[in-house]
């Protein structure tokens, strides 16, 4: 046996495994320093020089150029990839070329400085990304990084070295990572190297040794880096079980606010959340004011939610004015045993002293659950908030002035009305404080309610105090019933200012849900593709104002989306020109979002989000963005809308599979059936053959004449009627399989009609057939073979079922756009029970005729096939003088092939 | 001087090849058989035959290229054997110029039928007649070529000078089947592709000579080949 030779090369099979395991991902190679000049770039090329010498595909993406000759000498031999040259504000840069690295897919590939962030004009933001699409691509990749770019530690390093590390990377990517190699030297190491100019030139090294590259700076760095490197080492060593008995009931909240402090906590939390091995949550109480915060904070807000989401934390967003009451209720629930809350220096306000401590407020109210402070930066500067908010409580407008003096009048008048009843001063008083209240109630701000008071007064003072109609006799009690008025206004007003924007908050919110509700109803209620995009497509037109484009498949192969115009915006049809196309074809590949307003290809006019589906992009919703970009709020709606759309396609895709399925197993079916009528219809002329011709042979001396010759008839008869079964069956051949169409070609219809009678005549020599064709020329397109066959089997049938003395009638003539064809015969008819049933064939006739019907109902129903596959129809009737007529119809127009 | 026609069968299937020879002989023809394409041309040589009967699928050669093979010195007149659909197949046969062709499975009648046909269009190729004289009768129908007229009946049919033409053509090759191709060349020319008037042109002639247009019974159509113009001996 040459089994031997044919085995499976076991190399082959390994790489094979391991392509399984990493589900085609490259593998990423950290090699992590704690400062540059530690030889990380030089370990690389080392190692790339080993796995090329093994005979590796190794490419050089990307190197810094060094000034250190041993490190250039480590690329000669290894293929470099030349990099892309940007022009941005004049300067000639230099980057990485991700699109060619990505054509020329080599095995491994080196790309120096992980945390670099790209010039703009390229596809990503930040190498990192561009890594991550090398890997996704199934490409292995070396990388070097310094420990202070690593997010999660971003805060710590600055503390220690007091350089603002910028470029961050984070931190999933050390996690996913397949190696991280560490390289350490000893800092009086590094410092020589830095004296001896070997990392920078003489003039840079010496700025850097008084800044950054002091000995007690690098030591601690050196620390966080091996600290950081050992813990890799005991997570890997530790086995699941550990996770869950090591303090598995630790879960830790960080609170999200404005202030810059909040980038800190939540750093502190997620390496806490490291440590402890427990999950994190990051919260944000958006309060009713949350219009007066400055778009500054807002995005301060929301890069903080991003930062929290990109280190790990599940982000929830809550409504609420009380943050103290909505943090604790939500601690409560979600079982948090940790909250992590920062602390500016605040400077004493009178606001401030209103508002209790947030940790004192936490404490009261959760007893068992320990807090975290983590002291914050520079204070807030609060004017611009209060400017904000002072302007939103000004606001004038006719109505409100209107409903004031309004209130006024009437309570003057009450007041008068009650003084001639004789009713004491002190319930006019009443009667003004209320109108205070009403005014605050009804208006907007506080303006009014503060004018109110004051106007009350002043009209009490005038009307009813003594002396009557002066602005005398300020009693000294006055003050404070002006204070009271005014608190009360100032109270009702704020009350009615935070009632009217929490209700606005709440409609807004029950808004989403209810439209979530109702898409999310339509969907399910939608069949078919095109149905769920369009669907899709007017919600999101309404809903954000802006016209979409969504993509079922890939551009790139051949697909050019759904779009749909928002009436009320400009033509945005350059939502499907090629090069917006091209991003979604991006978005397709990596599954990740990209477009305005996001780290990659932020160029673009339209935003871009993947519907994805266990891992896998479904679709792709494009979304134009030229006029402005969308917030935070729109993306997060979208993405809800999002994850129903993949729902709906998917539970599509599933029912189109289903159908085929179906749709495979009734072929099956009907084919075997067919071979079975087939082999039956097939065995009774064959024995009839066989036992005539057998017959004569065996007998040969006791046969006369008359009976040889009848069994030669027979035999003769039975055989013939095989060939044509044949013939039949070929046709159907003929029929293409996955079309169910047939080729056509120009023909002369009377030709075809001549052909098969002549055939037909060979066989019946004596019958009577009349052919009647009409003066006009009838070409038509068909496939003549066919036809000649259908015209021969429903001859034949009509021979069958006629006298001898009785001709059959052919028929051809034009009826509209169809040709008809009529074979008409003087027999007894067909079968009231059969005539419905007459075309299906096989299974459907009934058999109780026994062997003697002889597969009439093949010939009938490959007709009906063949007439179907040429897009004509086929019927058969009887006829009220008696016999039956079968006709059929030939589309005049027609696919023709010649 | 051999009285009786020889007919050279090649044809590798021997139930075939039996019958054939049965009806041949019974009908006064001499034959001679071979299953194998490689020995046709010594046996044309040595056994001089009047018609050779070739069926296209022989297991050593294909059909065609014996076909081509033979014809580069032979001009013994060939009626190639075919399958049903194979339509493709006849013409090409007749572009290698085969003299007709028959369809399996065939009868006696039609058998015989082909082979009288095509022994007859020899003897004329041979024997230079009547047709040269000018004048063709078949049937009912009278081409007179010296006048460039056509009676039927008696009666003068008015025809356009193409009809004329293809009248005049398929009647010089009576009992032959002319090919779509072969017909268009001779009468439009060699760079002509007129297959659509010549089916336009056909029926007009139908229309015309014919009592049933429906049922023709001076040209007949062999259906995705060509045309035919029916003798004496085969009407009806």
């Amino acid at each position: 046996m040459d089994d031997l030779e044919k085995r499976a090369d076991p190399d082959a099979l390994l790489r094979e495994i391991n392509e399984l395991k990493s589900g085609g991902i490259g593998k990423l190679k950290i090699y992590l320093g704690y400062a540059a000049g530690v030889g990380k770039t030089y370990a690389m090329l080392d190692d790339a020089q080993q796995q090329s010498r093994s005979g590796v595909d190794v490419l050089v993406g990307y190197i810094e150029p060094h000034t250190r000759p041993e490190t250039m000498e480590l690329l000669k031999g290894l293929p470099l990839l030349a990099p892309k040259t940007l022009v941005y504000k004049n300067i000639e840069l230099k980057e990485f070329d991700l699109d060619e690295a990505l054509r020329r897919k080599p095995a491994l590939i080196l790309v120096d400085e992980l945390a670099h962030s790209n010039a703009p004009g390229v596809r990503n933001q930040k190498r990192y990304q561009d890594i991550e699409e090398l890997l996704h691509a199934g490409i292995d990749v070396y990388t070097t990084v310094n420990v202070q770019h690593m997010e999660s530690l971003n805060d710590m390093v600055a503390d220690i070295t007091k350089v603002q590390v910028k470029e961050t990377v984070p931190d999933d990517i050390f996690e996913h990572a397949e190696q991280i190699k560490l390289i350490d030297i000893e800092p009086d190491e590094l410092l020589r190297r830095l004296e001896q100019g070997k990392i920078y030139q003489p003039e840079r090294a010496r700025t850097a040794m008084q800044n950054f590259f002091t000995k007690e700076n690098l030591r601690l760095l050196r620390e966080i880096a091996l600290r950081k490197a050992a813990d890799r080492i005991s997570h890997a060593n530790q086995s699941e079980r550990r996770l869950s008995d090591k303090m598995a009931n630790v879960k830790l909240l960080v609170c999200i606010g404005p202030s810059p402090s909040s980038a800190r906590c939540i750093r502190w939390t997620a390496r806490a959340s490291e440590s402890f091995r427990a999950p994190w949550t990051a919260i944000y109480v958006e309060g009713t004011d949350s219009d007066s915060m400055t778009p500054d904070q807002q995005n301060t807000v929301r890069a903080n939610m991003d930062l929290a989401a990109r280190l790990g934390a599940e982000i929830v967003t809550l409504l609420g004015d009380d943050i103290p009451a909505v943090v604790a209720e939500y601690a409560k629930l979600s079982g948090i045993t940790n909250i992590v809350i920062g602390k500016s220096r605040n400077r004493k306000s009178l606001h401030n002293w209103l508002k209790p401590n947030l940790e004192d407020a936490l404490i009261e109210r959760l007893p068992n659950i320990e807090i975290h402070i983590v002291s914050g930066g520079e204070p807030l500067p609060h004017h611009n908030a209060m400017s904000k908010r002072l302007s939103l409580a000004f606001r004038l407008t006719w109505r409100d002035s209107l409903i004031t003096f309004g209130m006024l009048l009437v309570s003057t008048l009450v007041s008068f009305w009650l003084q001639k009843l004789n009713v004491g001063d002190q319930n006019i008083i009443m009667v003004y404080i209320l109108s205070v209240s009403i005014v605050s109630r009804l208006t907007t701000g506080y303006i009014y309610g503060v004018f109110a008071s004051i106007l009350s007064v002043l009209t009490f003072n005038f009307f009813f105090t003594e002396p009557y109609f002066t602005f005398n006799a300020i009693q000294p009690s006055y003050p404070i019933t002006f204070a009271i008025m005014l608190l009360v206004a100032l109270m009702m007003s704020a009350l009615t200012v935070r009632i009217k924007a929490q209700a606005r908050l709440a409609v807004a919110r029950e808004h989403r849900t209810n439209t979530l509700y109702e898409i999310n109803k339509k969907l399910l209620a939608t069949r078919g593709l095109p149905n769920i995009i369009k669907l899709t497509n007017e919600y999101i037109v309404n809903l954000f104002n802006r016209s979409v484009t969504f993509y079922a498949s890939d551009p790139e192969q051949g697909e050019s989306g759904f779009f749909l115009q928002n009436p009320s915006e400009p033509d945005s049809s350059y939502l499907i020109q090629p090069n917006e196309q091209a991003v979604a074809h991006w978005v397709f590949v990596n599954g990740k979002r990209a477009g305005a307003g996001t780290d990659t290809l932020m160029g673009a006019g339209g935003f871009y989000m993947p519907v994805l589906s266990q891992q896998r992009v479904l679709a792709v919703i494009g979304i134009s963005c030229l006029t402005s970009k969308l917030d935070h709020n729109a993306r997060l709606f979208l993405r809800m809308i999002a994850s129903l759309v993949a729902m709906s396609l998917e539970r599509q895709r599933l029912s189109d599979e289903q159908r085929n399925i179906l749709i495979d197993t009734e072929k099956e079916k009907m084919r075997s059936n067919l071979l079975r009528a087939i082999s039956h219809d097939l065995r009774t002329p064959l024995s009839g053959i066989w036992g005539a011709s057998s017959a004569i042979l065996e007998n040969e001396s006791q046969l006369d004449t008359a009976t040889r010759k009848q069994l030669l008839e027979n035999v003769r008869d039975d055989s013939q009627w095989l060939i044509r079964m044949v013939e039949n069956l070929l046709s159907v051949t003929r029929i293409q399989e996955g079309t169910m169409r047939v080729i056509k070609s120009p023909e002369t219809a009377e030709e075809v009609v001549a052909d098969a009678v002549s055939r037909i005549r060979k066989r019946f020599g004596s019958s009577k057939i009349t052919v009647q064709v009409p003066d006009e020329i009838l070409i038509v397109p068909m496939d003549s073979t066919l036809i000649a066959q259908v015209m021969i089997n429903l001859l034949e049938n009509a021979l069958k079922h006629s006298p001898e003395s009785e001709p059959v009638e052919i028929r051809l003539f034009k009826k509209d756009a169809w040709a008809v064809f009529e074979v008409i015969d003087h027999g007894p008819g067909i079968a009231k029970k059969d005539l419905p049933h007459i075309f299906e064939g096989f299974f459907a006739v009934d058999r109780t005729d026994g062997d003697s019907s002889r597969g009439m109902g093949i010939g009938l129903s490959i007709c009906l096939s063949i007439v179907k596959a040429h897009g004509g129809k086929m019927e058969a009737e009887n006829q009220p003088a008696g016999g039956a007529v079968f006709r059929f119809f030939l589309p005049l127009e027609g696919d023709e092939n010649t | 001087m051999n009285l009786k026609p020889m007919v050279l069968v090649v044809e590798d299937d021997e139930t075939i090849a039996n019958f054939i020879s049965a009806i041949l002989i019974a009908n006064h023809y001499s034959i001679c058989r071979t299953r194998q394409g490689k020995t046709v041309a010594e046996l044309i040589a040595s056994h001089s035959p009047d018609v050779i009967l070739l069926d296209l699928g022989l297991p050593d050669m294909d059909g065609m290229d014996v076909l081509k093979s033979i014809r580069t010195w032979c001009k013994t007149p060939v009626i190639v054997v075919t399958a049903r659909n194979q339509e493709r197949e006849k013409v090409d046969a007749f572009e290698l110029e085969a003299d007709d062709y028959i369809v399996k499975p065939f009868g006696t009648s039609e058998l015989l039928a082909r082979i009288k046909t095509a022994i007859r269009h020899n003897m004329r190729l041979v024997q230079p007649d009547a047709m040269r004289a000018g004048k063709m009768a078949i049937g009912e129908l009278e081409i007179d070529e010296s006048r460039r007229v056509v009676t039927l009946s008696g009666e003068k049919v008015h025809l356009t000078p193409i009809e004329y033409r293809i009248i005049v053509l398929l009647a010089q090759n009576i009992g032959k089947v002319l090919t779509h191709d072969y017909i268009v060349k001779e009468v439009w020319g060699p760079y002509a592709n007129e297959k659509q008037t010549l089916r336009v042109n056909m029926a007009n002639i139908r229309r015309k000579i014919e009592q049933n247009p429906g049922e023709p019974k001076y040209i007949v159509t062999e259906m995705g080949v060509g045309y035919r113009m029916v003798e004496d001996a085969e009407r009806q």
